[in-house]
């Protein structure tokens, strides 16, 4: 097998050719209205908005800081601008049933009149109802049904009177009434001289008394139907009254507004109202009561009078209230009172017709908004009720507004998980959010992406008021954005990293009097946060570099090899070397895990050792029996130990363990390896070499070491310059490996060896070496088991 | 008769006021109305509470029964539970009457009689004494406006008598005083209107009624006497004097209180109803 070449520097890093860069500053290049790359979110932005029917609700997913908020808000309004405005809604005071107020809808721009209008008529009703009032006429006419009332019903009484006076009878007031007596001279006889009456005289006055008792009975008992008379000439009166000082303003009104059924219908019953209440507008002392009056006017709860387009609304504090609105209350002497003008609109009022954008984490940590959330998307009606009140916490009058149509369209944004997790355990998420916007990681780093890129970048620069940024400057962005897409083939698309770079570079050239950003300012802010980010691993190199932690980068030896880990801290990442060691002996065929053992191991990690202790057992052993009870371990390490990246160091240390033949420790190995031996990509691969060179160069002069890593991760090594020097001297070398054999040769300077026909590996090979190892240990195993069986053999016997 | 506050016998020293209770609602507003009256002229108040004597024979008649005001519902009138009720409102009167007293000061006696109720108020009633009285009694859940005895009291009286009644119309400022062409009864009622003005810091109007142009020596009396009123005093001729016409410019001139005389022609019957109906408010009648 031949041994793989040495990376080149331009095989480490893609460098951005600047002739794709034909500007001098960003400054010529124009904005970008969308970012490139997008077209997967944008074609689900662009079919869930225009997406008519129910619940093609949006979900935009993406990891944090991928500028998923912004491009939503840009991408709709630029959608939403061509939609018509949608209505204006208010509510108006309920006259049938005062707590539910009535929803009334409105074009846009009417309710703002309409409220005008309300207002007015209200002013207009406090002065023109009392002067009606107070006017010669009505009260005139009051006067005279009053007096007709009175001069009937005295008329039957003072006819009774008479009747009674003609036939010589006296008609007595008491306190609680009329009596009848007989009567001589204008006086009551005395009882003891009619006891000498004749009994014909006396019968004749008794049935008089009687016929006229009958009829003031009669008499009494109609003044109730007389006053209920009095009661409605006078309401009469009074409508005619407020039709006459109302038909002109509500007349003026109903015409004005005689395209909408639901107002004319309202300003009737305003009237209807006016005449029922006339009498708390007779009270020209005080006026009208302003609680009265104040149910004429109307609560315009959502205005589109300056609203251009469909609105897009961002609720950055989506609670329950926020949503779908509340109902105030006042304190009045003590007690809560509301009524409809306290009612207020929620975000999904202000939004319907048009978009509402949520996050969809902060809905998810609200009591009861997501719930409701989901109640008006499936009713497609928002009713306001208090939180309160859902959970019975309050028992204060509230109102019950009439709910309100809705048609709006949800556009949350949250992470990934979310959505897979809401999809898996919310039955009705799919329901109500049926279009997925997946945002890109990345993008594809191509001759046509350069130019895009470019103009992403100069758009960034514009909105984030920085300087122009130098055609250098942005070659370097995009190579950086390479190393944060870790692949040679990609740019990242995560729009706050590029963001916080051009802000800390624009600051860096400000710092330096620059009038625009150059490659140098770049370098500085990338260098700049590194540094912030670099003491965790700063301490960690000092510990290898003062002995703490023992990593070896020259010489060789034997079960010992330099694995590359990589540390995640926040949003930085590091690698470091990690001396994992292997022991071998002859025993029952097994490879101990030692970090699983501890407990230290996670099952990725579990997986990788079974797969090489089966790669070992069939590419060694072949037919024959293994015989091996060998250990792995993670030196110096307390963390825990997770993933494969490490199986083919582990692998070779193994190796090297049973063969007792060397290995190099100025080579760092990372790949991970499956069952036939062939080495597969690992993540991480650039901060690793980075950390392995950081460490080497901490231990002495860097001369003679490297890197073996898989062939396929070439691709995404973006190294940084110190490193690539290092290489384009011939001090550090990176090998690509694909196969097991590869690093076994880099490692130990061997010929590895691939086996005959009959499964003999060549003499003299490692691969040979290690072989009849193990068939020592095999025979060694077996001397031991015949021994052991003699020996229970003989027992047995000697029990016999 | 009951005294409160003041030893029996001692007669009073200048005009008393002669309160008229029969234990009706409008009867207790008269008392009110006396006692502020009487706490401001320094006077002492006599109530009145007369057993009417055909009311206590029509009880004695064993088919006598009694049609209830409001109910219209008959039932027997037995002589001792009237005689219970009529002790009771005594009672009731002499006990508002001490309260009133204790509100606005001075002194009150109470007299209780058996009889007919003008005779028995004329009997106690001089010159000097303002005699007030509630517009209708008992009769006026009935609708009666002006009752029997009110109606006999103002012809009859010697002195001043005030017709009360509850005022509906929302904050009255004037008095007016009613003149017509008899000048020793104007220059009465002129008087009276002063006194009341001065009592209640009121501007007085004068309604002057008549037919045609008012004689010039009337109208030099009535020059003499609106020095006695003071300023603010303001003077209106109608030739109108039907009742409707009279109530609508006391409403306009938010009258507190009318003055006029039982001479005036729109005193006569029936006109004297008629105003009364088309009033709400005390009236004040001068000799």
């Amino acid at each position: 097998m031949t041994l793989p070449t040495p990376l080149t520097p331009d095989q480490v890093y893609h460098r951005c050719p600047l002739d794709q860069l034909d500007f001098s500053t960003t400054d010529s290049l124009e904005d970008l209205e969308l970012p490139c790359g997008q077209e997967r979110v944008l074609r689900a932005l662009e079919f869930g908005a225009s997406m008519q029917a129910d619940g093609f609700n949006l979900f935009v997913l993406g990891p944090a800081g991928a500028g998923k908020h912004e491009l939503v808000e840009r991408f709709l309004a630029r959608h939403a601008d061509q939609q018509p405005v949608p209505s204006d809604w208010c509510h108006v005071h309920n006259f049938e049933f005062p707590d539910r107020p009535r929803a009334i809808r409105l074009a846009a721009g009417e309710g703002r009149q309409l409220k005008k209008d309300m207002n007015d008529l209200s002013g207009e009703l406090r002065t023109a109802i009392p002067a009606a009032f107070e006017s010669e006429e009505y009260q005139a006419r009051l006067q005279e049904l009053q007096e007709e009332m009175t001069k009937r019903q005295h008329q039957g009484l003072y006819d009774i009177q008479e009747e009674a006076n003609a036939n010589n009878i006296a008609m007595i007031t008491t306190p609680a009434g009329f009596t009848f007596a007989p009567m001589r001279n204008g006086e009551v006889i005395d009882p003891e001289e009619y006891k000498k009456f004749s009994d014909e005289e006396k019968e004749l006055i008794e049935s008089k008394v009687e016929e006229l008792q009958k009829k003031l009975q009669q008499n009494i008992q109609q003044i109730p139907r007389l006053r209920k008379e009095v009661r409605e000439r006078v309401h009469a009166l009074n409508e005619e009254m407020v039709q006459l000082t109302l038909g002109g303003p509500i007349g003026e009104l109903r015409e004005k507004w005689q395209h909408l059924p639901e107002v004319v219908e309202h300003l009737d019953a305003i009237r209807e109202d006016v005449v029922e209440h006339a009498e708390a507008f007779e009270d020209t002392g005080n006026g009208p009561p302003t609680g009265l009056l104040g149910r004429y006017r109307i609560n315009l709860l959502v205005d589109n009078s300056e609203t251009t387009g469909a609105p897009v609304i961002y609720e950055d504090l989506p609670n329950h209230q926020h949503l779908t609105g509340q109902i105030e209350h006042r304190a009045r002497q003590g007690t809560l009172y509301t009524d409809f003008t306290l009612i207020k609109g929620g975000a999904v009022h202000r939004a319907n017709g048009g978009y509402l954008i949520i996050d969809a984490r902060r809905i998810l940590s609200q009591p009861m908004a997501w719930e409701s959330l989901k109640r008006i998307l499936f009713s497609s009606e928002i009713r306001i009720e208090s939180l309160e009140r859902l959970y019975g916490l309050a028992s204060t009058i509230s109102l019950q507004p009439e709910p309100i149509p809705v048609t709006v369209k949800v556009v949350l944004l949250g992470d990934r998980i979310l959505y897979y997790l809401l999809s898996h355990y919310d039955p009705d998420f799919l329901d109500l959010f049926k279009v997925e916007a997946d945002f890109e990681d990345d993008l594809n780093r191509d001759d046509d992406s350069y130019g895009l890129y470019a103009r992403m970048i100069a758009t960034m620069a514009r909105h984030l008021k920085c300087r122009p940024l130098g055609r250098d400057a942005v070659a370097r962005l995009i190579e950086q954005a390479s190393r944060l897409a870790a692949d040679q083939r990609k740019l990242t698309a995560h729009d706050r990293v590029l963001r916080d770079l051009i802000s800390e570079a624009d600051h860096w050239a400000n710092k330096a009097g620059m009038a625009t950003i150059g490659v140098d300012q770049v370098q500085q802010a990338i260098d700049e946060r590194e540094f912030r980010a670099s003491r965790i691993r700063e301490r960690s190199r000092e510990q290898i570099a003062r002995g703490i932690v023992m990593i070896a980068t020259e010489g060789e030896t034997v079960g010992q090899v330099n694995g590359l880990s990589v540390l995640k801290l926040g949003a930085s990442m590091f690698g470091q070397p990690t001396r994992i060691t292997a022991t071998a002996r002859p025993g029952k065929a097994q490879v101990v895990d030692i970090e699983r053992e501890a407990k230290l191991g996670g099952p990725i990690h579990s997986k990788a050792v079974m797969i090489l202790s089966r790669f070992l057992a069939s590419h060694y052993a072949g037919e024959g029996e293994l015989s091996l009870s060998a250990s792995l371990a993670f030196e110096q390490s307390y963390g825990g130990v997770e993933g494969d990246s490490a199986s083919v160091a582990e692998t070779c240390v193994l190796l090297s363990a049973i063969s007792r033949l060397p290995l190099r420790q100025s080579l760092a190995v990372t790949g991970s390896m499956n069952q036939h031996g062939e080495v597969q990509a690992v993540g991480g691969v650039n901060e690793k070499i980075e950390g392995f060179f950081d460490v080497c160069r901490e231990a002495g002069k860097v001369h003679g070491q490297g890197v073996i890593l898989p062939a396929s991760n070439v691709e995404h090594l973006m190294l940084n310059s110190d490193v690539r020097k290092a290489i384009a001297d011939g001090d550090f070398s990176i090998y690509p490996v694909s196969h097991i054999n590869q690093a076994i040769e880099l490692l130990t300077g061997m010929e590895a060896g691939e086996p005959d026909e009959n499964g003999e590996f060549p003499e003299a090979s490692f691969n040979r070496a290690v072989a009849n190892r193990l068939f020592q240990f095999a025979e060694v195993s077996k001397k031991q088991d015949d021994s052991e069986g003699s020996i229970d053999s003989n027992g047995g016997a000697g029990r016999d | 008769m009951t005294d409160t506050g003041r030893p029996a016998g001692q007669p009073p020293a200048g005009g008393r006021i002669l309160v008229l209770i029969d234990g009706s609602r409008t009867s207790y507003g008269a008392l009110e109305a006396a006692a502020d009256i009487a706490g401001k002229r320094d006077a002492d108040i006599l109530g009145v509470f007369v057993e009417e004597l055909n009311l206590l024979r029509s009880a004695g008649y064993g088919f006598s029964r009694e049609v209830g005001s409001a109910s219209g519902i008959s039932r027997p009138l037995d002589p001792e539970i009237l005689q219970r009720r009529m002790r009771r409102l005594a009672d009731h009167a002499r006990a508002a009457l001490a309260g009133a007293v204790k509100q606005h000061g001075g002194r009150a006696a109470l007299s209780v009689a058996r009889g007919r109720v003008i005779d028995e108020v004329l009997a106690l009633a001089g010159p000097d004494d303002l005699l007030v009285l509630g517009r209708a009694g008992w009769s006026s859940p009935a609708g009666a406006r002006l009752g029997s005895t009110a109606r006999g009291l103002i012809q009859q009286s010697p002195g001043q008598v005030l017709l009360w009644c509850e005022q509906k119309l929302p904050s009255p400022n004037r008095v007016v005083v009613f003149l017509n062409d008899h000048d020793e009864a104007n220059h009465r009622a002129t008087l009276a209107a002063a006194e009341i003005s001065r009592h209640y810091h009121q501007p007085v109007t004068i309604i002057l009624g008549n037919d045609g142009e008012p004689a010039a020596d009337q109208l030099d009396a009535i020059r003499q006497d609106l020095d006695v009123l003071g300023a603010g005093t303001r003077l209106r001729i109608i030739s109108d004097t039907d009742p409707v016409s009279i109530a609508r410019m006391l409403r306009e001139e938010r009258a507190s209180q009318l003055v006029i005389s039982r001479r005036c022609a729109l005193f006569d019957e029936p006109g004297a109803e008629h105003l009364l109906a088309a009033l709400n408010l005390p009236v004040t009648v001068t000799p």
